[in-house]
């Protein structure tokens, strides 16, 4: 099953993008765009001009979840396990969806239509909870439901104090929580390279919320370390604890340990990378690298930097001759994250932007050449 | 009965404000099935579709869901059960009565959730005080003076209380950035009980974790910071204080029930009345200005029914359009098909494989006979035959309609076993009718592999027959599936036939009237075939003729494959004598008392394992190598617009007689 594994993985590796790649897809022409899109398994998104960004998300939110069920054909276990949990993000996404519109009282109907098909991942039956009266009830049907552990907490805490902020904070730390227990299981079959990506997944998860609480939202020390998940990787929580009673952005990444702390000032130095890039990327990469000094200086830059961290990781895992289920995940990581800066690309075409603001936003999205 | 009712496609366009009437009446008239309206192979209506951009019904569709749902919950509140009574003239509400019964509903369910959700809370302070008392002891052995502990004038601040066993880490860790100590003293369930204590001056900041935590201070009463003793006390009154809050509640609740109880079921009918507008806008209801239009699937026979109807009704404020469905559109014109009462239990075991396409040849009789055939020569015994019937009578309440399959295995298996001469395994207590599968082994499996050839033959027909009708007219004749299939497998198998000397080929065929060898036919059939593969196949001169080379190949094989898996029909036969057998050796030189049992438990063992195998074999004969061949499968169910009240049918929900009819009237309605 592991060969199996392995070569599903290696096959759809093939569908990942280069930086070449994303370069035609920003000037090639409509025809040829609907053959690179194909190319790279993305046929549904090439009527990408009559659909909403909702739907432009939906679409691309399925085909991660059909490749996902592939690749969970053959796991067993914790492996299973895990990578089932890994698709609930969406789920989750769709709970908090249903909450905030819940508040605000929209009807069934808009909402039903804003939430993310799940398919075969799908454990809530979203008709039902569109259909609830108010907040209170949701929560107590989602309660009784498959999400039982993270709705739990999360409703206590509303219960405390009737803050939306606390529902959301509450579902992801206990999503993520859940994640890092599930992943810590999987290590020991998984290997050095899965528990390296996790960490750098569960401490970007964790910086970007502490920085957040911290400096944007002005939340006290100890409640900003309450709402982190609890990590057993480079950002451990005496760390967090450490992090979270400093006073700026600045001090805080001054305060990461080495590695981390080191990845952020190089990220200040680099120099243009890869022959292969082409004039626009050159161009665009420059002004990237000018920029790169100041990335580090705002949370979303930070959030960045890490993202780009994680998938260089990612691939050096999808590459490696590390355990099947590594490299799946590694491959997931990855295909998201491609997802995303297609997205944007092709929000970006579709709205007439030039190709400059929309390598900007790719690189906001950390999806940049390097 | 062998085949889906013919339907026709019907456009219906009207008053945009009579559109919930037309749909009622679409519903009583019970076999209406909403479609969607043009279509790739309706290029006209599909273009009067974009004359119609808009949807009228679809704000009606929403509110009509909206108030469906809160009706539920409100039923599951208190269950209005009776038969729900229609009027036969009670019109459709309209968007507007829709609204206000959506309204009435929300504010009803509103007030019962607040009543519901007060009753949780109470429940959860129950759980509490259950909890409490049992951490009471602890609290009283923690030697520290209560009052002293939580003065309000102190430096320090002191909580007790309890939080959820998996955030007491996790709190810990917080509140000690803040110096501030978390305690636990007492775990009940998931529960913990806490001492917090800090610095009085970081509150704001403690209070933060403890309300992210969902931490529950607990109200510990003056009686207990000086007397603990009178806790327990304190407790009681807590306890009598829920009850009559619990009690106000449910009285608050029981007169709500009251008060809306009665027009429960006024709004059940009313929705009832919604539901067909609200059924046909999920398929499409278009529109523009004052008119709109929907389109769906009738039986013709029935179509100068449903035009008096409307006639009657709408005394022309409206027109109906019908077209006879293309042939290319099989796959889209659902199916309907009418079984006598006695086939119906077989159907959903057709079902299973899937819904017959429409035009499709039904398989279903067939399958029934088949089935009940094959069943009773695997496993012919007139004891437990017998006792197959009467368990399957014995649970019919339990498994409904699937008993009465269970029956008539049962009566064929006793029929065979007649026919065999065996009764519960004992092959020489009566004289076989027919042959028995013990003494004359090569007999039964000739017989098995006739009856192979037979069903082959059969379900070649069919196969040719639904390509036929579909307008697959070259692959009905020459397809290996179709004419020149059977041509090539009558052939070959009288051939066979006359080789081995079962038949003379004179006796099969008259030289005269038809004057070809079987083998010529044979390899005549085979020809056919393989010139429509090479038709078909695509690509070069060499690739063409590979593929063709190889198709005939499955083709051969495939069918005689096919047939020779009858096989199985006598190897089960042999193996039920067998089996008995097997019981009887092991019975014999027992003592009388246990030689009964072991001939009782093993005919149990007999009846229960190789009753269920030879179920599944038969059922799986009739799916591999009958319906694979011509049995596509991919129809649509015939779900016609209802009322929502319980009614049965063929395939689709409401297909038949009972469909959309309301209880008590007679409206002569339906086929």
């Amino acid at each position: 099953m592991s060969a199996y594994l392995d070569t599903r993985v290696s096959l759809f590796a093939n569908q990942l993008w280069q930086p070449t790649d994303f370069d035609a897809l920003l000037t090639t022409s409509e025809v040829e765009m609907q053959h690179i899109l194909q190319m790279h398994g993305l046929p549904q998104l090439a009527s990408y001009a009559s659909l909403d960004s909702r739907s432009l998300e939906q679409r691309s939110i399925a085909k991660v979840l059909d490749e996902t069920r592939v690749l969970l054909r053959p796991l067993t276990d914790s492996a299973r396990d895990f990578l089932l949990y890994w698709t609930g993000r969406f789920e989750i996404n769709n709970v908090k969806t249903l909450l905030r519109a819940k508040m605000i009282g929209e009807s069934p109907a808009e909402l039903l239509s804003k939430l993310t098909p799940m398919g075969y991942f799908g454990r809530l039956d979203n008709e039902a909870l569109a259909h609830a009266e108010d907040v209170m009830e949701l929560l107590r049907r989602l309660e009784a439901g498959p999400f039982a552990d993270i709705v739990r907490p999360a409703r206590r805490a509303f219960e405390q104090n009737q803050d939306p902020f606390n529902l959301d904070a509450s579902l992801d730390r206990a999503y993520y929580e859940g994640l890092a227990q599930r992943g810590k299981n999987l290590e020991p079959i998984a290997g050095a390279g899965f528990k390296t990506l996790m960490g750098y997944l569960i401490d970007r998860v964790n910086l970007v919320w502490l920085l957040r609480y911290r400096f944007n939202y002005k939340l006290p020390p100890a409640q900003v370390y309450y709402l982190l998940a609890t990590s057993h990787y480079s950002l451990t929580s005496a760390r967090l604890r450490e992090l979270a009673r400093l006073e700026s952005l600045e001090d805080v990444l001054a305060a990461l340990p080495k590695p981390w702390r080191a990845r952020f000032e190089a990220t200040s130095h680099r120099e243009t990378a890869s022959e292969t890039t082409s004039e626009t990327t050159r161009k665009t990469t420059n002004e990237y690298s000018a920029g790169c000094a100041d990335e580090a200086s705002s949370i979303p830059g930070v959030f960045a930097i890490m993202e780009r961290v994680t998938s260089q990781y990612a691939r050096s895992v999808l590459s490696s001759r590390a355990p099947a289920i590594s490299r799946a995940f590694a491959y997931l990581v990855l295909r998201e994250r491609d997802l995303r800066a297609v997205r944007t690309v092709l929000r970006g075409r579709h709205l007439g932007l030039p190709s400059d603001d929309i390598w900007l936003a790719l690189k906001r999205t950390s999806h940049a050449v390097m | 009965m062998f085949r889906t009712e013919p339907l026709v496609k019907i456009q219906l366009l009207m008053l945009a404000s009579e559109a919930p009437d037309a749909a009622l009446e679409l519903a009583r008239f019970g076999v209406f099935n909403p479609g969607k309206m043009g279509g790739q192979f309706d290029i006209e209506t599909q273009a009067k579709v974009e004359l119609f951009p808009d949807s009228p019904a679809r704000r009606y569709r929403e509110i009509w869901l909206e108030a469906e749902k809160r009706l539920d919950k409100l039923l599951m509140q208190c269950g209005d059960l009776q038969p729900l009574q229609i009027a036969a003239d009670a019109a459709a509400p309209t968007i507007a009565d829709l609204e206000a019964l959506n309204g009435w509903l929300k504010e009803v369910l509103v007030a019962c959730l607040a009543c519901h959700e007060g009753e949780e809370r109470i429940q959860e302070e129950r759980k509490h005080l259950d909890a409490l008392e049992e951490t009471l002891a602890k609290l009283e052995g923690l030697n520290v003076d209560l009052a002293e502990l939580l003065r309000q004038d102190s430096l320090l601040s002191v909580h007790i209380g309890s939080v959820q066993a998996s955030a007491v880490k996790r709190m810990t860790e917080a509140l000690s950035m803040n110096d501030t100590l978390m305690s636990p003293f007492d775990r009940v369930g998931d529960w913990v009980f806490a001492v917090i204590a800090g610095p009085r001056l970081d509150q704001a900041e403690v209070q933060g974790v403890l309300a992210q935590a969902g931490w529950r201070e607990l109200p510990v009463p003056a009686e207990l910071r000086t007397l603990p003793q009178q806790a327990r006390v304190w407790l009681a009154q807590e306890r009598q204080r829920l009850g009559e809050v619990s009690g106000a509640e449910c009285k608050v609740m029981q007169v709500l029930r009251d008060e809306f109880r009665p027009h429960l079921h006024d709004a059940r009918v009313r929705l009832a009345l919604a539901r067909p507008l609200a059924e046909a806008a999920q398929v499409g209801v278009h529109g523009r200005g004052g008119l709109a239009a929907l389109a769906g699937w009738v039986p013709s026979r029935q179509v100068a029914e449903l035009q008096a109807l409307l006639a009657a009704r709408f005394h022309g404020r409206c027109w109906l359009e019908v077209r006879q469905p293309d042939a290319r559109e099989a796959t889209q014109v659902p199916s309907l098909v009418h079984y006598p009462g006695w086939l119906k239990p077989f159907v959903p075991l057709v079902k299973s494989y899937g819904v017959p396409r429409y035009g499709e040849f039904d398989p279903a009789l067939p399958f029934a006979l088949l089935y009940l055939l094959l069943f009773g020569a695997m496993f012919g015994d007139i004891g437990h035959g017998a006792v197959i019937l009467l368990l399957s009578i014995f649970l019919l309440k339990k498994i409904g309609r699937l008993a009465w399959v269970g029956a008539a295995a049962g009566a064929v298996s006793m029929l065979f076993g007649v026919l065999y001469g065996s009764i519960f395994g004992y092959e020489d207590v009566l004289e076989p009718v027919w042959l028995s599968p013990m003494h004359h082994p090569e007999h039964v499996l000739t017989v098995a592999v006739a009856l192979g050839v037979g069903f082959i033959i059969l379900t070649l027909l069919a196969s040719a027959r639904n390509k036929w009708v579909s307008g697959q007219t070259a692959a009905a004749l020459f397809d290996a599936t179709g004419f020149a299939g059977l041509l090539f497998y009558l052939g070959a198998v009288g051939g066979l036939a006359v080789e081995a000397g079962l038949v003379v080929e004179g006796d099969l065929l008259h030289a005269d009237v038809i004057g070809v060898d079987l083998w010529i036919l044979s390899i005549l059939g085979m020809v056919m075939v393989a010139a429509y593969k090479g038709f078909e196949a695509q690509g070069g001169l060499g690739e063409r003729i590979l593929v063709t080379l190889i198709e005939v190949l499955e083709t051969a094989i495939n069918l005689f494959s096919n047939t020779l898996s009858f096989m199985r029909v006598a190897a089960f036969s042999l193996n039920h004598v067998a089996l008995a057998l097997a019981v009887f050796a092991l019975a014999a030189g027992l003592s009388a008392a246990a030689h009964g049992i072991t001939v009782v438990l093993g005919n149990a063992v007999i009846i229960v394992l190789e009753g269920g195998i030879v179920a599944i074999q038969a059922l799986r004969l009739m799916y591999f190598e009958g319906f694979s061949r011509f049995f596509n499968g991919d129809g649509r169910l015939f779900a016609p617009l209802h009322l929502g009240l319980a009614t049965e049918g063929g395939y689709g929900k409401d297909a038949g007689k009972d469909a959309g009819k309301d209880p008590g009237k007679d409206s002569g309605k339906g086929s």
